[in-house]
């Protein structure tokens, strides 16, 4: 655990969590802000571009982080927050307590008159930390003793967008700047060649209800807009307007580019606008990213069995699977935040086929990012986390008894589990 | 949590003004609005400022009576005697648990900021109120120090004045070329063509410049221009936003805007008519049709949300909007708690909420045309419409007429008492009486099923009616309709919200304005209409102000208060504040005449200044907010755009209508809704339209234009970065490659036969100037290059020349037009083409 994080949670840790993302933005922003920046952290490490004068305040341990975020609901009780309560109780009446003088999102209604259900899949513990984590899960239950699990966090929200800005901001309401574009704009930037927060996107197969990725959820807010998420498209180039236009060589673009340069030089020199030298420099980082972003994208440097580990998708550009390779690329390559959205945790009618593909999908890429990121020794400075904006409940519809045959539903809650990972062992 | 935002937001980005003491004549006593008060705001309102719930001590420091109440023996502040002022005392202290700011706060006084306090103190504490609430008295116009020859009109002088102040000098006038493509571009949003550049630029008549503005501010694409930061502002878009983010039909509102600049509507009657045009005495269509202002919100139509949770926030999203355009106030604090620096309650909040509060508007649903709605058919819908109700009336006596041979039967009897219909049932008897133009569509349907066997003959004429009747409601259909405000009959009881939530209702409010600002004009409504009068009365401190500093920002760049959705205390103090206050009495004065203000403002020498920037002055004034240059910066992505289509001679000039979608890569839609919306580029003309007019969807605005506002709340402070991802898109998007190959092709077409007389040709097209001589050679050998490139691979120019669906002229030679077209894209993207100069 790292101090700038252990002084909140020595405080009050359920206060401290019960804040939202605020607070750990906070602590992340605090656990980042090294006394030494990157510029200077080590002698070897890239020099930070941008940033704020005098930001790190002190030594930071992580330096970037990858936010692996999972829109919908993901059920808590199905994945690692353990509640051996659910089976005793399964089939027996939701208890009165659960509902009396609460009020529920319209989209679902009460669970009055609703029946208990017990896990789906068992659960087991795992690791030497002895973290409980079910079947569904069979990965993540195999890298525990590097994350550090949390189960107390808490949003106002019913809706999916209000709590996701929530979590990514601060705000419920669109406007405020997001994690990733505070860190760029206090932070900087590690690498030239490519944008200090990149974004990803991805949507489980055959889901019924995916969540629209707003671009709120990587907005700059009030800061500049270059401090904004550089979202990475999930098909064709990643980034916009990337390639030359047809017809057109590199060397063609290099020799036009150069003469550019030479004309906005002499623009500089009559007219003496610093703006104008930032323009050429900017025009030079576009060229070069037309060569990093395809090398960025070329998996074919990568051996069999990190690919393997990822699972079969990691070839198939716009998955889950593609995207944690490509985050640890990204990270690997100075990139400072790395939010990856995953859509389709949203299983209102059909937990028991579609949480199975949504783990499917998931759970592998996930913990083989972790021990990607820990095998290169990038773990050690990067923090990862999983987590949503909404957790759900579940139980039978009184017409069922056993949910098992696809009459299960689920309910959004105000809450959510979650797991942050980084350092050598739990956060 | 809101309160570590708030914090954030102020400790990184509270604008200090850039000059606030040197804004003061040396030697001149402590003036308590520019100096003081921003001092007690920063360091002390947080906890000894308006917001009752968050005092500490229950000390206040924002109101003069309680400042210098004595409380316990000692008043905060004693008039002459800073020793006896406990404000003196606790911020002089020594001790740490008794010095203020409290250590932990991080925000210290430091020794001068200290010493200027006690100064104050000494000086007898005058007190007045933060500047922007005080009433705008018309400044006396300075003498402009040693410039007077230069001065065109009072804004040099209290520009040049100031200069004199500070030790500096105005910049020469701008070469000719620069100023009309400086004004061309500021007023129409588009390069002067050539042969404008011809007429002026051979216009020996000292008037010249002065015609020329003249023309460009009658000119169509004036509105146009205007229109855009109007948009902006008023979060317009063509779809809800949101989850679904359905399609509205918002456009005819966005052209009375452009007609409203172009009519020069004074801008209190834009103001009312946008605020209350359905509530003036014997409203116009047109009226109402401007309260489509107030309906710009977004809509949120996803499942499972309450209703009224979201009326209650598309009510806010009125009232913070009118917070930010006329009163540059950040209203939305005051949702959940008073303001922390500002005047202004939380009740003041939902009194100005409780106008707003009346409409029918439903909250449910996300229909993207939730009424109220006025239609606005376009004249070529009206012309259907009436053509179709004809077809109608044609098609209906023509079955009425077949009837009567078709079911024979008695004098004066209706068709169903025919012998034919004897066996049908009641239902189709029934729809037999009523004369055939009443029969709605499933009457017709019915009747359809039930002679379709029997009656052959008869069945087309009833389907031909059916169809005209299906082409009228299609055509209907397509009328836009424009979401517009209404009052219920009985007013809406409105209550302060707890924490800004829908179902935390605590006391009732009645519709008021704040009070720390004037009252209501005497005799106006108490509704929207009277909330309109009281912004455009002569009296208030605001709305004049913060319209003539955003109209200020359009021209410069920045606003001569450069926060202009923020004239609070936690803005910016003005840089030249008399200046700000004599151009906001002379436009109140005009008639809030917009055209007049802009022709002030781009006649003036302060504006035809040269934007060369020695390193003495970058360094002494890097952002240039004492104007001793021109401004010069880099235009707004839409305006790159339309620069580009002109300079090709691509741009369709016509106005207004349904949004188009231009060149997009790929299906961006697709991506962001799961294939619920699908990117439909357009063809043709579509292409070369105004970017006024490109479709905005609001979960994925169009994606060639760049820092631009989202169009999600209203923005009306400009974004300039300076990125790489700008780079890729004006070298790479397909827009900008066919307006370099048409610039190549209007200049190869054209009469310019040498080289170096086209490539000045292209440069002109798109500076106005011609090139250096030094600029020429580098750019000859560009060319000279590029012909070698692309003579060496004629498929690639073949392909280079692909790009795009405008024609090309197959009669040119491939090599040299793709040459030419390289090198005008190079043009294109020169610092100097992106930027005003």
């Amino acid at each position: 655990m790292h101090p700038a994080l252990q002084h909140p949670l020595a405080i009050n840790r359920r206060e401290f969590f019960s804040r939202g993302v605020c607070t750990i933005g906070t602590a992340a922003l605090a656990s980042l802000l090294a006394q030494d920046g990157f510029a200077s952290a080590s002698s070897d490490a890239p020099s930070a571009v941008g940033g704020l004068a005098g930001l790190p305040h002190f030594a930071p341990k992580a330096k970037r982080v990858v936010y692996l975020f999972q829109n919908g609901g993901p059920t808590h009780v199905e994945l690692f927050d353990y509640k051996p309560r659910l089976k005793e109780m399964h089939g027996q009446p939701v208890p009165e307590s659960y509902f009396a003088g609460k009020r529920f999102s319209t989209m679902t209604g009460s669970p009055q008159g609703k029946l208990m259900l017990s896990p789906v899949e068992p659960f087991a513990q795992h690791g030497q930390s002895g973290a409980w984590v079910s079947q569904f899960l069979p990965h993540t239950a195999a890298v525990v003793d590097d994350l550090c699990f949390i189960k107390s966090l808490h949003t106002d929200a019913v809706n999916h967008a209000p709590a996701i800005s929530f979590f990514l901001s601060g705000a419920q309401l669109p406007g405020r700047p997001t994690l990733g574009a505070w860190l760029s704009y206090g932070l900087g930037s590690d690498t030239q060649d490519l944008p200090a927060f990149v974004v990803m996107t991805s949507v489980s197969k055959g889901t019924t209800c995916g969540q629209i990725f707003y671009d709120f959820y990587w907005s700059s807010g009030f800061l500049p807009s270059r401090f904004q998420g550089v979202k990475f498209r999930g098909s064709g180039e990643p980034v916009l307007y990337l390639s030359d236009p047809d017809g057109m060589s590199r060397p063609m673009r290099r020799g036009l580019l150069d003469d550019l340069a030479r004309l906005n030089e002499l623009k500089l020199r009559d007219f003496g606008d610093p703006e104008i030298a930032t323009r050429i420099a900017q025009y030079e980082m576009a060229y070069r990213m037309q060569t990093s972003v395809p090398e960025l994208t070329n998996f074919s440097d990568e051996p069999n069995h990190v690919l393997e580990m990822y699972g079969p998708d990691v070839r198939q550009q716009g998955t889950y699977a593609y995207n944690c390779l490509m985050a640890r690329r990204l990270i690997e390559r100075g990139v400072r935040f790395v939010q990856l959205m995953h859509a389709g945790w949203d299983q209102h009618g059909s937990i028991t086929t579609e949480l199975y593909n949504q783990c499917r999908d998931t759970d592998q890429p996930s913990a083989a990012l972790v021990t990607d990121l820990k095998q290169r020794g990038l773990l050690d400075d990067t923090l990862v986390i999983w987590g949503a904006s909404s957790a759900a409940r579940r139980f039978c519809r009184a017409t069922s008894t056993t949910g098992r045959n696809g009459a299960a539903i689920i309910i959004p809650t105000p809450s959510r589990s979650g797991w942050l990972a980084a350092g050598s062992g739990p956060a | 949590m809101l309160r570590f935002v708030v914090a954030c937001a102020v400790a990184l980005l509270a604008s200090k003004p850039a000059f606030a003491v040197a804004d003061q004549p040396a030697g001149s006593p402590v003036h308590f609005g520019r100096q003081i008060l921003p001092l007690l705001s920063d360091r002390c309102f947080q906890c000894h400022g308006p917001d009752a719930r968050q005092r500490q001590a229950d000390l206040r420091l924002d109101d003069e009576t309680a400042a210098k109440t004595p409380r316990d023996g000692a008043a905060a502040v004693v008039p002459g005697q800073s020793e006896a002022s406990e404000l003196y005392r606790r911020i002089a202290a020594i001790d740490p648990d008794e010095r203020m700011p409290p250590a932990d706060s991080r925000t210290p006084l430091s020794a001068d900021e200290i010493a200027l306090v006690k100064r104050w103190i000494d000086e007898g504490a005058a007190w007045s109120a933060h500047w922007a609430f005080e009433r705008v008295v018309r400044p006396i116009t300075p003498q402009p120090g040693g410039f007077a020859e230069r001065v065109q009109n009072p804004i040099d002088a209290f520009v040049f004045a100031r200069l004199a102040r500070e030790g500096l000098t105005p910049s020469p006038e701008a070469p000719r070329e620069t100023l009309l493509r400086r004004l061309s571009l500021d007023l129409r949003g588009l390069p002067p063509s050539p042969a404008e550049a011809d007429t002026f630029l051979n216009d020996p008549s000292p008037d010249a410049y002065e015609r020329l503005v003249d023309g460009l501010l009658a000119s169509p694409a004036f509105g146009e221009r205007m229109a855009w930061d109007w948009l902006d502002a008023a979060r317009y878009a063509d779809s809800n936003g949101y989850q679904g983010d359905g399609e509205r039909t918002m456009h005819p509102w966005r052209d009375w805007v452009v007609q409203a600049f172009n009519g020069n509507l004074p801008y209190d009657r834009f103001t009312l008519w946008q605020l209350a045009g359905d509530l003036l005495p014997e409203s116009t269509p047109e009226q109402t049709l401007a309260t489509g202002f107030c309906r710009n919100h977004m809509i949120n139509g996803e499942g499972g949300r309450i209703p009224e949770e979201n009326r209650v926030d598309y009510v806010m999203d009125m009232t913070e909007t009118l917070g930010t355009v006329w009163l540059g106030l950040t209203l939305n604090c005051c949702r959940c708690h008073d303001h922390k620096f500002d005047p202004v309650t939380q009740r003041d909040y939902y009194s100005l909420f409780a106008f707003f509060n009346q409409t029918p508007v439903d909250g449910g649903g996300g229909n993207p045309q939730t009424p109220p709605v006025v239609e606005v058919p376009s004249v070529e819908q009206t012309t259907r419409l009436s053509q179709l109700a004809a077809e109608i009336d044609s098609a209906a006596s023509a079955l009425d007429e077949l009837e009567l041979i078709q079911f024979p039967r008695g004098e004066g009897q209706s068709t169903a008492d025919s012998e034919k219909a004897a066996s049908a049932p009641d239902a189709v008897k029934a729809i037999l009486k009523l004369p055939s133009a009443q029969r709605i569509r499933g009457q017709l349907e019915e009747l359809e099923t039930q002679w379709a066997k029997d009656l052959p003959d008869y069945l087309p004429h009833v389907q031909k009616l059916r169809a005209t009747l299906d082409a009228r409601d299609a055509a209907n259909r397509s009328i836009p309709r424009v979401m517009v405000m209404a009052d219920l009959p009985e007013p809406r009881q409105t209550f302060i919200l707890e924490k800004g939530l829908y179902d935390k209702p605590r006391d009732a409010v009645s519709a008021a304005v704040p009070v720390n600002l004037p009252r209501l004009p005497a005799g106006a409504p108490t509704n929207r209409l009277g909330l309109g009068e009281w912004l455009v009365s002569p009296d208030h401190p605001l709305t004049a102000r913060v319209t003539v500093n955003r109209i200020w920002q359009q021209f410069f760049g920045v606003g001569l208060v450069k926060t202009p959705e923020d004239f609070g205390v936690q803005g910016e103090r003005p840089v030249h504040p008399e200046l700000l206050d004599w151009l906001a009495a002379e436009f109140v004065e005009s008639g809030w005449d917009v055209k007049r203000l802009c022709r002030l403002i781009v006649t003036s020498s302060t504006y035809r200044q040269s934007s060369r920037v020695s390193p003495a002055l970058l360094e002494r004034d890097p952002d240039n907010r004492l104007l001793a240059r021109g401004a010069r910066f880099r235009l707004p992505s839409w305006m790159i755009r339309d620069q580009a289509l002109a300079a090709a001679g691509l741009l369709i000039g016509r106005m207004g209508g349904a949004p188009v979608n231009p060149y997009q890569p790929g299906d961006l839609w697709a991506d962001i809704t799961f294939d619920r919306k699908h990117f439909q580029q357009d063809h043709g003309e579509a292409l070369y339209r105004r970017s006024l007019y490109t479709f905005w969807r609001r979960i994925v605005a169009p994606s060639l234009f760049f820092d631009s506002a989202s169009r999600q709340i209203c923005t009306v402070k400009h974004l300039r970065t300076n990125s790489p991802l700008h780079a890729l898109t004006t070298l790479n998007d397909v827009t900008y490659i066919e307006a370099a190959r048409a610039v190549a092709q209007r200049v190869l077409t054209g009469r310019a036969v040498e080289p170096s007389e086209r490539i000045a040709a292209v440069f002109r097209l798109v500076l106005t100037r011609r090139p250096t001589a030094e600029e020429l050679s580098l750019l000859t050998a560009s060319l000279e290059r590029l012909k070698r490139e692309f003579a060496a691979d004629p498929q690639a120019a073949a392909r280079f020349l692909a790009v795009g669906e405008a024609k090309r002229d197959e009669s040119l030679d491939a090599v040299e037009h793709a040459a030419y077209t390289a090198l005008a894209s190079e043009v294109l993207n020169l610092d100097e083409a992106l930027n005003k100069e």
